[in-house]
């Protein structure tokens, strides 16, 4: 298999509601000491630059657009790692009433990365994991194919729809349109 | 001969024709059939000239005794207005002026017209710098009528709606401004074909009138006001003009400027006494060409209607000043002290007012400016009084009439449509005003980069003063050069914007400004592309006429080289080839973006706009701070020039021989060296800068006890980037970036190929102006910021860069690069301090910590990549690809300090390059990223004090 992406794996870091204990170890990992640009990787800090997008701390209402809008205007091929456990599912804030998930509920992720916080060998070992993808996803855009149809993206269910109003208005597996009760407020009421 | 009778006194019958006309249609038939006839005319004349060559024509004596005094009845009518208007707005220094005025033409006509058989035989001629002003004057000039036919209906317009609001009506005084306008056209035809100097004086003072009735023509006090200004220090040019005319009558000499020339050659005592009339009649044209300190009133001119400010004040009438000046400039070497009052005068304008332009956000003003800087540059090379020189101020006059008018021309309709002749409101201009816009950017483009007339002068004077040993010029002329990049960089990076939300409202442009503007932009790139055909057609004939002798100053294959680069802009800014299918993002705004393109949403949960604004540093630049300073240090000049004159006996001012020319020419490599070398270029030196940034990667990995990249990482990166799914911000970045590329590589190339390493720094100086353009079309405010900062990078180190040439040419007496092989020592040797300056400055150039402003260095966090923001895949890999490219380049730079004929040299440079990208690596990785204040006071320090430290002993050999 050709490996041009994955010698070359760019990545934008986003905090979403994390502690900070990841955000700490997510840049540890770039500095000197776990010397991640052994793997080519450079922190671009811009989504047009990036490959890959490490994501840290759960989801919410307010930042959810905003992953999404990061995530949106990063170019294929593209990855999206969850980094610690809170961005993987919510974590221990999973059933706070202002927390929707983990970060799959905003975007597709390819690589989930559990700690907590993590550790920077489990950041670079998932940014390799996520080079793989890269690559996969480049040799499916080469013959044509659709990239969507590789790694998280094949199987996400969509997540969640916000409304006018800043809350969620759908849920993935929803499939009832136009379902009476207000799926905000019967998260709110669990 | 009658056609030189038809050509002046032709305008007026349109003029009449204004005034007797009634209604629009009326008016713009006389305007359009009249200037139709003046511009068929005029090259008439001009196709003529060139079967016939220069001459003089002959006026029978009692003809010329009758137009005499009609010139002489002229100036006492023309003083006659003066005191009226002085009476009406109860002027007082106005009316005192004008009295003494009245008074001298009166003594002056007493004087000369009796004596009719004085006369000369010729008063009239037309030599290859009238054609060239004819040729303006009729062809700009008429144009300008043209539009005016139609701009002056919206500015009616626009008046009768604000009367209306106030419950007033605005009178109608259109016919005598249009009236105005032929009529000074014709004056201007008077200027440039009487060697008479008493008619060349009626004309001079037809155009000051003429200027002052325009600039007054609103009524309103302000303009009222600067029309005083104006005709206060025209006056006070047109006295010294009258008293040198009767210094020169009273002393038994000719009254035609082929007289004096001729005169000057003598070597007599009455030819010494040619020195104070000499410097009257250059004081005259300096206070007509805006020069300090008589600069204020072209400043003030800027009220009146635009057409005015276009034909007036920058492409017509400010150019009588320095046309006298071209006509005095062989007096100017034999007579030094008037040419170190023109030179010195001319040169601190050209710094001070680029300087001042800076600080200023209105359009016009900063035009205002920028005319008055190149008519000070013009002034400086024409004080010189060289021919290579003169033909740097010639083109210059050329360019700088056609650009400007157009630049004028684009601001008076951009104000009708966008509201506001302030450049803060032409954002996102590039959307509304598709077609005025690229025409704008055109003509910025045609005034300060190369290969555009305008800096091809520039560099020819460069070569001038290099040649003449004029070493304070040298350093001006690197300085302001730096502060005029930047101020037409910003004002370019401004309209460049694409904003797709923008209504287009450019749709009711009246035919004849577009007519007007398409046929000047027409124009402008003829001039440009035709530049050899003028060099060798027009200007080394005049010169050759004038000095005996044909200056050479840029390369026959160079100048081939510019029209090509030339006709490649026009076609990328003018055509549409550049539509791209590529998908469209929205710009990155930390991912609260809206739809819109500049707006996100606050923290507060507003919708916020993002706007940048431009960069002024008045509390550094302002007018107040450093208008004052050079208007007391150019009086000083003049009362030096004139006590000279008065006190030291005349026959020690006069010089008999001529200063000595330093120079020994290369020819470079030709056109087909330069394309072998840019082909080379393209292949290697992206080879070359890689592996040397892999390197670099490597090395800094080090230096943090780290294994680091692959060495070839950085080649892996462009293969990724490549790679990625194409999508663009707006049509336009890709091609820009493109743009860039090719130009570092043609740069690139005609430095291996041995050829001009100046043309080679306006390359890669070219190539900013397109990443700057690429980053700036995006309206990213990132972007845009890091676009900023990147002209302010290029204004830091371009003086350096220029010295850098200047320092090889020191050493050499060539520009080419080719030059160092055939020394029997490295240049170094002469030129060590140049070489210290151009280290200091290869931090801000190479992009490296702590100068890395407008991007971040890869091992940095910085927010979002400045300038390169918005660029991804392909576009961000022509980025990195051009920088490579500038990496090698610049490398070799200093490696060209240490080559001489021995080929161990080779082997001497490059450990020199190595050794100084260690350097620049262990820089890099010592200092945090520093403001742009320091990165400009570094760069501008080490050019200052290291250039002038350098080029002192040149400055002392002259005395010696």
């Amino acid at each position: 298999m050709d490996h041009k992406m994955s010698r070359s794996p760019w990545v934008i870091h986003y905090d979403g509601s994390s502690c900070n204990g990841c955000d700490i170890e997510v840049l540890a990992s770039l500095t000197p000491l776990f010397d991640a640009e052994r793997f080519g990787v450079v922190n671009t800090g811009n989504p047009k630059h990036a490959d890959i997008f490490l994501v840290t701390g759960s989801v919410n209402a307010q930042n959810l657009p905003v992953v999404r809008q990061i995530y949106n205007q990063m170019l294929e091929p593209k990855c999206v790692v969850a980094c610690g456990i809170c961005a993987c599912s919510g974590g221990v804030f999973r059933d706070a009433y202002n927390v929707i998930g983990g970060v799959d509920r905003a975007i597709p992720v390819d690589v989930y990365a559990p700690g907590c916080a993590i550790r920077p060998e489990t950041v670079i070992d998932a940014i390799v994991e996520a080079c793989g993808i890269l690559d996969q996803k480049e040799a499916v855009m080469r013959a044509g194919g659709d990239p969507l149809t590789v790694g998280g993206a094949a199987t996400w269910d969509g997540g969640v729809e916000l409304g006018e109003d800043g809350f969620v208005a759908a849920w993935a597996g929803d499939t009832a349109a136009g379902t009476p009760a207000a799926p905000a407020a019967a998260k709110e009421g669990e | 001969m009658t056609l030189l009778y038809f050509l002046t006194l032709f305008p007026l019958v349109p003029a009449l024709g204004m005034l007797l006309a009634r209604g629009d249609r009326a008016r713009d038939a006389v305007g359009l059939v009249g200037s139709g006839i003046i511009m068929a005319v005029t090259v008439v004349v001009a196709v003529m000239f060139f079967g016939t060559g220069p001459q003089s024509f002959e006026v029978a004596p009692g003809t010329s005794h009758v137009l005499s005094i009609i010139s002489s009845a002229i100036d006492v009518i023309l003083c006659a207005v003066i005191l009226y208007n002085a009476y009406k707005y109860r002027n007082a220094l106005t009316t005192v002026l004008g009295v003494v005025q009245l008074v001298g033409s009166l003594a002056f006509a007493s004087m000369t017209l009796p004596a009719a058989e004085a006369v000369t035989a010729t008063p009239l001629y037309l030599d290859y710098m009238s054609v060239i002003m004819v040729l303006a004057v009729g062809i700009v000039g008429s144009l300008i009528c043209v539009y005016a036919l139609g701009y002056m209906k919206d500015f009616q317009a626009h008046d009768e709606h604000e009367a209306a609001l106030r419950g007033q009506t605005a009178p109608d005084r259109r016919p005598q401004f249009l009236a105005l306008m032929f009529l000074f056209l014709s004056a201007m035809f008077v200027i440039v074909i009487s060697d008479n100097l008493e008619w060349l004086f009626c004309g001079w003072e037809i155009t000051t009138v003429c200027s002052f009735l325009m600039i007054g023509y609103t009524r309103t006090p302000e303009a009222i006001k600067n029309a005083f200004t104006q005709i206060i220090l025209n006056m006070l040019g047109g006295i010294a003009f009258l008293v040198g005319l009767m210094y020169l009558h009273l002393n038994g000499m000719p009254l035609t400027i082929s007289g004096m020339i001729e005169l000057s050659g003598a070597g007599t005592a009455q030819s010494a006494l040619l020195v104070m009339p000499v410097v009257l009649l250059s004081l005259a044209a300096l206070t007509k060409a805006a020069q300090m300190p008589f600069h204020t009133w072209l400043l003030g001119a800027m009220v009146a209607p635009t057409p005015t400010s276009a034909l007036l004040h920058s492409s017509t009438m400010v150019k009588a000043g320095v046309f006298l000046m071209v006509k005095l400039s062989p007096l100017y070497a034999i007579y030094p002290v008037t040419g170190f009052m023109v030179t010195s005068v001319g040169a601190i304008t050209f710094l001070l007012a680029a300087l001042m332009a800076i600080s200023q956000s209105n359009a016009k003003r900063v035009l205002a400016y920028s005319t008055i800087s190149n008519l000070g540059l013009i002034s400086a090379c024409l004080g010189v009084g060289a021919p290579e020189a003169v033909w740097a101020a010639i083109f210059l006059i050329l360019f700088h009439t056609v650009a400007k008018s157009l630049l004028f021309l684009c601001v008076g309709t951009a104000e009708h449509h966008i509201g506001s002749r302030n450049i803060e409101d032409m954002d996102g201009m590039f959307s509304r005003m598709p077609h005025l816009t690229r025409l704008m950017m055109l003509g910025i483009m045609g005034m300060f980069v190369a290969p555009f007339g305008m800096l091809v002068s520039k560099w020819g004077a460069l070569v001038a003063f290099a040649q003449t040993g004029n070493v304070l010029m040298i350093m001006v002329l690197a300085f302001g050069s730096a502060a005029t990049f930047f101020f037409w960089g910003k004002w370019l990076a401004k309209l460049s914007g694409v904003d797709p939300t923008a209504q287009n409202v450019e749709v009711n442009v009246h035919k004849t400004e577009w007519m007007a503007l398409n046929t000047i932009a027409a124009l402008l790139i003829l001039c440009c592309v035709a530049f050899p055909l003028i060099s060798s057609g027009l200007v080394s004939p005049y010169l050759a006429m004038v000095f005996g002798r044909v200056p050479y100053v840029i390369g026959k294959d160079a100048m081939y080289l510019m029209v090509v680069i030339v006709a490649f802009i026009a076609v990328v800014l003018l055509t549409s080839f550049r539509v791209s299918n590529k998908p469209h993002v929205n710009v990155y705004l930390s991912g609260v973006g809206t739809d819109n393109y500049r707006h996100f949403r606050g923290s507060m949960g507003h919708e916020v706009k993002a706007e940048k604004r431009n960069w002024y540093s008045e509390d550094a630049l302002g007018e107040k701070r450093i208008g004052p300073a050079g208007s007391v240090v150019c009086c000083s000049i003049i009362l030096f020039a004139l006590l000279c004159c008065a006190w030291i006996g005349p026959e020690r001012l006069a010089m008999s021989a001529p200063s000595v020319l330093r120079g020994k020419y290369f020819e470079g490599s030709g056109v087909v060296g330069i394309f072998i070398g840019t082909v080379a270029f393209a292949l290697l030196a992206p080879l070359a800068g890689g592996l040397i940034d892999g390197i670099d990667r490597k090395l800094s990995a080090r230096m943090q006890g780290r294994v680091g990249p692959r060495l070839l990482q950085p080649f892996y990166d462009v293969a990724k980037l490549l790679r990625k799914a194409p999508a663009s911000v707006n049509t336009m970045d890709d091609t820009y970036m493109a743009c860039a590329l090719i130009f570092t590589v043609v740069g690139g190339g005609i430095f291996v190929s041995g050829s001009n390493t100046l043309l080679c720094a306006f390359m890669v100086t070219l190539a900013a102006i397109f990443v700057v353009l690429a980053s700036a079309s995006t309206q990213s405010p990132f972007a845009q910021v890091g676009a900023d900062r990147e002209l302010l990078q290029v204004m830091s180190y371009e003086p350096a860069v220029l010295l850098m040439s200047v320092g090889l040419y020191l050493a050499t007496d060539s520009f080419d690069s080719i030059a160092v092989t055939g020394q029997s020592a490295p240049i170094i040797v002469y030129s060590a301090p140049i070489f210290l300056a151009l280290l200091a400055v290869l931090t801000i150039k190479l992009r490296k910590s702590p100068f890395d402003l407008s991007y971040s260095h890869h091992a940095h966090q910085e927010i979002v990549q400045g300038v390169a923001t918005e660029m991804s895949g392909g576009t961000l890999a022509k980025m990195t690809l051009m920088h490579w490219c500038e990496t090698v380049l610049f490398l070799m730079w200093v490696g060209m300090f240490f080559v001489w004929d021995n080929p161990v040299s080779w082997v001497v440079a490059l450990v020199v390059m190595a050794a100084t990208y260690f350097v620049e690596v262990l820089i890099d990785n010592t200092f945090a990223r520093s403001t742009w204040r320091s990165c400009f006071k570094l760069g501008w320090g080490v050019a200052l004090v290291f250039g002038l430290l350098n080029l002192m002993p040149i400055l002392v050999d002259v005395f010696i």
